[in-house]
Parts: structure tokens; sequence; C-alpha cells
């Protein structure tokens, strides 16, 4: 909610060209930090790895992990090396387009995450677009019909879901939709490596709709509040006053001035989903980031964790700038400096 | 007694073949309550279909390659591409598979190995004795040493020898009569063919790798020119990697999947409810405690007699596994033949444990017990054990350590531990755990009388002898060993209505062993 007042606040009365291009300045000063940020959170994740008891090789060896096989595989994977030179030969290596190959097999990381990328991707704009468009809709229509019956259930129904976490939502939908009561969806998304989930679109049905439930409430409420307040505001009541029909004055008088605050909770919404998704693809064996994260972590996997951590980041960082710049866009006071 | 010896494989060979034929049900440890849970109503034999399997304990790391597998997901791909010179029965007997005859001289210092004729790999070789030595070598190539090397490591590398282009003659450094046995624990000793390449992966399983991504999917399809008539009756086999029963649980119940592995028995319920069925095997695997018998608290034999006798194994049972299980001794091997069944059961006695403590002057002993997820129920079994042990007023403290820890540079090292192992017959898992030269003396146990009796047990033919000499060793172990074995696991597995020709395996593998050859769909 803060972020977009504050970055206007500090990209606003810098320059004269600030005051031209408030968008593009903000642009490009949130990706220079947002670069600083990638590299900063690598460190960190990698320093983390390495304070952590045990290695890949043991992860890999298990029960057959004589010191001497032991010390065979951390030799074969460079496990020896001192950890600044890890890190660097990492690093020098990313910035040549080269996210380095897996402790675990062997294999390029980008084939191994690549495709998982995408169906992430996939998973969170459906639930975040399709959840945006219903608590969008609900709130609009919660606050026309303010304190009448629709309203207040669905104001504690919502209240209700979000009070409930993802994975319960996502076991009740499994029972009641795919494998106790009716068998109308299938209860895990299962589809061949290098097919795109849209091609089964039957198996994104339920992780979809677990996202899409967690997430409608917040954008519902907010949109609900921010929604009343714009139609207590006086050009509203002016506009009623004139005999504007009641449809006209929701889309075209108060919902573009309510949108802004909504616009930051979809923006956060976003950035949920991109952890959320890690609990649903866990649950319903969706091939995606998160659980790719899982194993990874588990196999200590270290060019893999770093490759999935650096893409949920960037994701966050664009994302991030992304809301400020559609915030800024629908709101033109906010791009004035306040002087 | 070279004769008595080749009986016994002989004898396996043919249980094998009624297996392989008739999808015979094996009688297990347990009895009648095991059979019920194997009944499959998917009628007689029939070729063609796609079976597909929902398994957990996949990871990226995950391999083809069969010098190098170690867990038990890796077999379910392993042990239908490539196949062993001896393989288990369900029954966990050897049995001759790719191997037509394994004789030891008279020493038991040298192995002539004969292969079977006109089997091919799936690159179209010829199955020859060149393959038998190159996989040798493989496996225990000192730079890159497979998973079986440290059982076979008695093998005299450089003088292995051709005979003929079937027959090869393997030396050993050392008296090695149980080479047999010890080729015979599955997936650890498949032959590769000569210049295997991962890349394109060659066995003479009865299915060939189509696609494999590890820790995600793999597809396998049947292998034309297999060598076993008639097998097998699939076409295809496409195995997904699940992070988590519950997923894997609702894949079964929604129809997804037409196998499953590795459940634990809290699902069994739901699983039949839902009108699919559980395949219920008296695993032989043995998920041990350890305690190091050298240094330390353990190192006093009261306190480790003391340590077996807090544990009420069937109570044990009944709440890590659902009661279901074989109750152990302390003593490992349970289906070898040399397996000491005379030996009295322990039971708990939390007296007798008071008062060895308090021989040894330890009334009010605390340790801590290192623990990890690493086989199924291990965590839980440690905090059952704390939780008996506080009977006889010690204090147990439970450690729980990530799996990479636990394997870690401690391993082998730990005072007061657990560890998994698959079946393994008595004298290779010996060789294995618990003689000074051991690669896995967990308990650094080194008991000159009984390092002696092996040395004498795995340098005659003569099985009678060795189970005499056998029985002695597993005598020191019942009273001074430092192992706690409360139980063998079961392994339960889930499968649906249209899945015909699942036998439970003793090995302590999941699905009969993996054995997908034997399987049909109706």
């Amino acid at each position: 909610m803060t972020t977009a007042t504050e970055a206007t606040e500090r990209a606003g009365p810098t320059s004269k060209a600030a005051r031209r291009h408030p968008i593009r300045d903000l642009v490009i000063k949130r990706s220079l930090i947002g670069i600083l940020t990638l590299v900063l959170v690598s460190i960190l994740i990698f320093a983390a790895t390495q304070t952590l008891p045990g290695n890949a090789a043991s992860a890999v060896l298990l029960n057959t992990a004589t010191p001497q096989r032991l010390h065979a595989l951390e030799v074969q994977l460079g496990l020896t090396r001192p950890a600044v030179d890890q890190y660097w030969t990492w690093l020098v290596g990313v910035l040549h387009g080269n996210f380095g190959k897996s402790l675990a097999n062997g294999q390029p990381v980008s084939t191994l995450i690549g495709g998982r990328i995408l169906n992430s991707l996939v998973l969170v704009v459906l639930a975040g677009a399709i959840g945006t468009l219903i608590g969008v809709g609900l709130g609009v229509l919660a606050a026309a019909r303010r304190d009448s019956v629709f309203d207040h259930v669905l104001s504690v129904v919502a209240l209700a879901v979000t009070a409930l976490p993802e994975f319960v939502v996502a076991v009740v939908l499994v029972i009641f939709f795919a494998a106790v009561v009716i068998h109308w969806f299938p209860a895990v998304s299962v589809f061949a490596p290098g097919t795109p989930p849209w091609s089964n679109p039957r198996e994104l049905v339920l992780p979809v709709a677990t996202l899409v439930i967690v997430v409608v409430p917040y954008v519902f409420r907010m949109m609900r509040a921010s929604m009343i307040d714009a139609l207590e505001s006086d050009y509203v009541q002016m506009a009623q006053l004139k005999g504007v029909p009641k449809w006209r004055i929701l889309l075209f008088h108060a919902l573009p001035n309510a949108i802004a605050p909504t616009i930051q909770v979809i923006g956060l919404t976003f950035l949920y989903l991109a952890g959320g998704v890690v609990v649903v693809e866990y649950l319903f064996n969706y091939p995606g980031l998160g659980q790719a994260l899982v194993g990874a972590v588990s196999d200590r996997d270290i060019p893999q964790i770093q490759a999935i951590v650096l893409v949920l980041a960037a994701f966050y960082i664009a994302v991030n700038i992304l809301t400020d710049v559609i915030a800024l866009a629908v709101s033109p006071r906010r791009r004035l400096p306040r002087s | 007694m070279t004769f008595s010896r080749r009986e016994f494989l002989k004898a396996g060979l043919a249980g094998s073949l009624a297996v392989g034929g008739g999808g015979l049900l094996s009688a297990c440890g347990t009895g009648d309550t095991i059979k019920a849970f194997t009944t499959s109503t998917a009628g007689k034999p029939r070729y063609g279909g796609t079976l597909r399997a929902g398994l957990t304990g996949g990871s990226t790391a995950d391999t083809l390659d069969p010098v190098s597998a170690i867990t038990n997901v890796d077999f379910s791909r392993i042990d239908n591409l490539y196949e062993p010179l001896i393989g288990l029965t369900p029954d966990a007997q050897p049995v001759y598979v790719l191997a037509e005859e394994v004789t030891p001289n008279a020493k038991a210092t040298e192995w002539t190995i004969r292969v079977k004729q006109g089997i091919t790999f799936h690159n179209g070789k010829t199955l020859t004795a060149d393959d038998v030595i190159y996989t040798f070598q493989q496996i225990l190539n000192p730079k890159t040493p497979g998973s079986a090397a440290a059982g076979l490591a008695s093998i005299d590398l450089k003088g292995m020898t051709k005979l003929d282009a079937y027959t090869a003659r393997i030396p050993c450094s050392t008296p090695f009569a149980t080479l047999a046995e010890a080729l015979a624990i599955p997936g650890y000793s498949d032959i590769i063919p000569v210049g295997y390449d991962l890349s394109a992966p060659a066995g003479t399983g009865p299915f060939k790798v189509k696609s494999f991504s590890p820790g995600t999917q793999s597809t396998f399809v049947r292998y034309d020119g297999y060598w076993q008539p008639g097998l097998p009756y699939l076409d295809e086999i496409v195995i997904t990697d699940y992070s988590d029963q519950t997923s894997q649980v609702n894949a079964l119940l929604a129809g997804q999947v037409d196998v499953v592995n590795l459940l634990s028995a809290d699902v069994i319920s739901e699983v039949q409810g839902e009108g699919k069925n559980i395949l219920l095997s008296a695993g032989g695997g043995w998920n041990p405690f350890t305690m190091r018998v050298d240094t330390g608290t353990f190192s006093d034999v009261r306190i480790r007699q003391a340590m077996r006798l807090v544990v009420d194994r069937q109570q044990m049972l009944d709440l890590v596994f659902g009661g279901f299980g074989t109750v152990g001794n302390d003593l490992f091997g349970i289906w070898a033949p040399e397996y000491d069944h005379s030996l009295p059961q322990r039971h708990q006695d939390l007296d007798q444990a008071r008062f060895l403590l308090k021989a040894a002057g330890a009334e009010d002993l605390r340790v801590t017990l290192v623990t990890s997820d690493i086989a199924q129920g291990t965590v839980l079994a440690a905090q059952v054990f704390a939780q008996q042990a506080s009977g006889a007023g010690v204090t147990v403290n439970v450690d729980d350590v990530t799996v990479d820890e636990f394997y870690g540079t401690n391993y082998l090292k730990w005072q007061f531990a657990q560890d998994y192992w698959f079946y393994n017959f008595y004298l290779p898992q010996v060789s294995l755990a618990t003689l000074p030269t051991a690669s896995f003396n967990e308990t650094h146990w080194d008991n000159s009388r009984y390092n002696s009796l092996y040395a004498q047990a795995i340098a005659t033919t003569d099985t009678s002898l060795r189970t005499e000499l056998a029985h002695e060793m597993q005598q020191l172990e019942y009273n001074e060993g430092g192992y706690i074995i409360p139980f063998f696991p079961p392994v339960i597995d889930g499968f649906g209505t249209n899945v015909g020709g699942l036998v439970p395996s003793k090995s302590g593998l999941s699905l009969g062993a993996y054995d997908f050859k034997n399987v049909w769909l109706s």
C-alpha cells in the first residue's frame, strides 16, 4: 500500500525530467535497485546453504555415503573448493547466461526449470486474473448494495475463507470434486514434461480454483471498502442528483477512483501467489517452480535453489514495479509532485 | 559341497519360474492377514496397456545408472530396464536370472559365472561374459565406486578372465563363499553392456527407456526382444514422481494412477474404502537403532542390553506401522537360511533394564538419539523409543536432523542414531555392517571371536557348517551387539482393481520389488 506513494515522493521532485517522465524514472530507478536486490538475495541464499550441515553429496548418497564415496562425490561436484570461489564461479556463469548444472543430476539448471517457470506462471497468471476479476466484480456489487443480505453474506463468507489456509481449501476441493464425492476433475495435475499446461486444461481446474478461492476475499474486501468511499463522495452524489444511471455511476464515476488502492492489493495478491503456489503445487503434484524448489532444498542442489529463488525474486520486483506504474497511471494526481 | 550350493540355487530358479508363469502368491511370514490384502480382481493375464505408477521417494537426484542407484524409487526404473545375474524370488530366495551357472571352487576363492545364451541388450548387443567383467569393473572402479562396491570388495578386479564367450572366471582376493548371495540383492549388481552409455541406457530388462526426467516423470516401453517367453504383458509404463502421500493417494482414488508405493498404514482404510487394493508385503528391510559399542555411554554392554530391553516391539509396530510388519529380535537377515529363529524373542522388561542400568551406574541415563526422515516411520519410531525408555528412567533426547546432515560427515560416527537397510542375506550383511573392515559399521562392532567365525564361514561352501557358524555369530550379536532391531517394517502399496500380477516381495522394495514384467491390466 505504501510503496506507490513513497516511490512517488522519492521519484517526484528530484529534477525537471522527473516531473515530465515520472513513470520512466520510476522504472529505471527501481530496476537498478532490483538488480542490486537480486545480487544480495543470491549472496544471502548462497551463504544460507553454506551454513547448513550436510551437502548435496550426502543428500545424493544417503546410506551409501561411506567417507570414500562422500569425498569422491564432493570433489566431483566441486564442493571442496572455498565457498567464495564457488560463489564467484556461479556468478560469472550467471552473467554469461549460464545458471550452472544441477548438483543432483548434472543436467543444466536452465533445462530443469525452464518448463517449470512456464507452468507456474500459467498458474499464477490464471489464478491472479480470475481472482482479480471475481474480487473486483463482487466488491463493486457488494458496495452498490451495501448492507443488503447479499452484501452481508458475501462479507461473512469472505471473512471465513480468509481464515482458511490454502491446503485446507485444496483438500476440500479434492474431496468434493475429484477423489471421493464426484469425479469431475483430476485430483492431481500430471502432465508429461515438455507439454504446455494449457494443453491439459482439466488438470488446471482445481489448482487454479484453490488459489482463486484464497485470493478473492482480499481483493473483494479492499474493492468493497474503497468503492463505498467513492460512492459516498461528492462527485457521486452530484452525478446521482443529475440523474446519471446507476450502472454508469458505478462503472464510470466511482470505479476509476476506487481502483487505485485495489491495484496495490492486486499486486500483493500476485506476490502472494508466487509464494502460495508452492503449497498448491505440492498438494496437486503440479510440476512447477515451487515443487522444484522443495525438491532442490532437500537435495541441497545449490545451483537449482539459486536459480529458482532468483526467478521468484525477479518476479517480486517486476510485480512491485508494475503495480506502482499502474497505480501511477490510473491516478493522475499522484504523478504531480507534492509541493 | 559345491554341489549342494548349486542345488540350492537351482531350487530357487524353479520357484521363480512358477512365479513368472502364474503370478503365484507367496506365503508370507505374517500369514493370512496379508493374503487378504492382495486379492486382485483383474482376472487372467492380458497383453497391452499402459501402467501408470505414482511413486514417492524420487528426486532430481534419481538416476538410471544401475551402478550408482540408491533409493527405493530408483529401483522402480532400474529393475525393469536391467537384470542381474542372480535375482530374488518374492520369497527372498536367490534365483538365476541372466546367469546359467554361478559356482565357486572348493575354497570359495574363485567363482565361475556362465550367462545364458541368446539374450540381447536394448542396443542389440548379445549378452556375453565380457559384459559381466565390464559390469564388475564399473561397480568396483576405485575412482567412482558403485553402490554395490562395498559388498563385492573381495573380487580381484585384475584377475578376472573370460573362459569362453559366455563364461567368466572371477577370482577373489579373500575367500568369498557368498558372492552369489551378494549378487542377488535387488538392483545392486545389474549387468550393463560393454561401453555402457548412460545417455542411451541399455539393459536386458523387459522394458526400454523412452523418456526420463528425474524427479518428474519417466516412460518405458515394452522391449520386443525380451528373452523370457511371453513377457512382459504391458506395452508401456509411465512413472510419475509424487512429493507427497496425500496427492499420491488422491491420484489413486481418482483413477489417475494404477499403482502407488510406500503408503503409511493410516491410509489403508481410506484406500480400501474407496474400492482400491492394498498390497501388503512383509519386508525384510530393517530400520535399526545404532549404538556405538567402542566409545561413550554404549561401550558398556549392560547399557546396550538395557536399551534393547526397554523396547516394547509390538507397541512400536502398532504405533508406527499400524500393527503391520514383523517383530524383530535385534538380528538382521530375517529371511536368510542362517537366521537363528531359536534365540528367544526379546520382550520389554523394564525391571531388568533398570537393574542393568543400576549395575552400570547409569540410573539417570540421558542420551541423545539422532534421527531423521530417512525412511518411513524413522522419526516416529525414535519418539516412541524415547517414550518407552522413560519407563526405565532413561531420558532420550530426540535430535531430528535433515537427511543430508544425517548422511553427512557424521554418518557412521553418530553415538546413537538410526539407519535403514533393504533385505540382505546374513553373511553379506555382516560384511557390510558388523566387521571392522565393513564400510557401514555404524555400531563400530569389532569382536575378535565374531570376526574369526565370519572368516571361517566366508571360506566354506558347506552350507550347514556355515549356518552353524552364523548361529554363533548371531548369539554374540544377540548378547552384546550394538543394534536394536525392534521390527522389520511392512511395505504398503496401493493398486487399482484393474491391475493383476502384483506379488508381495520380501525384499523390502515396493510393489513386488517393482517386477512389472509380470503385471497386466484388465
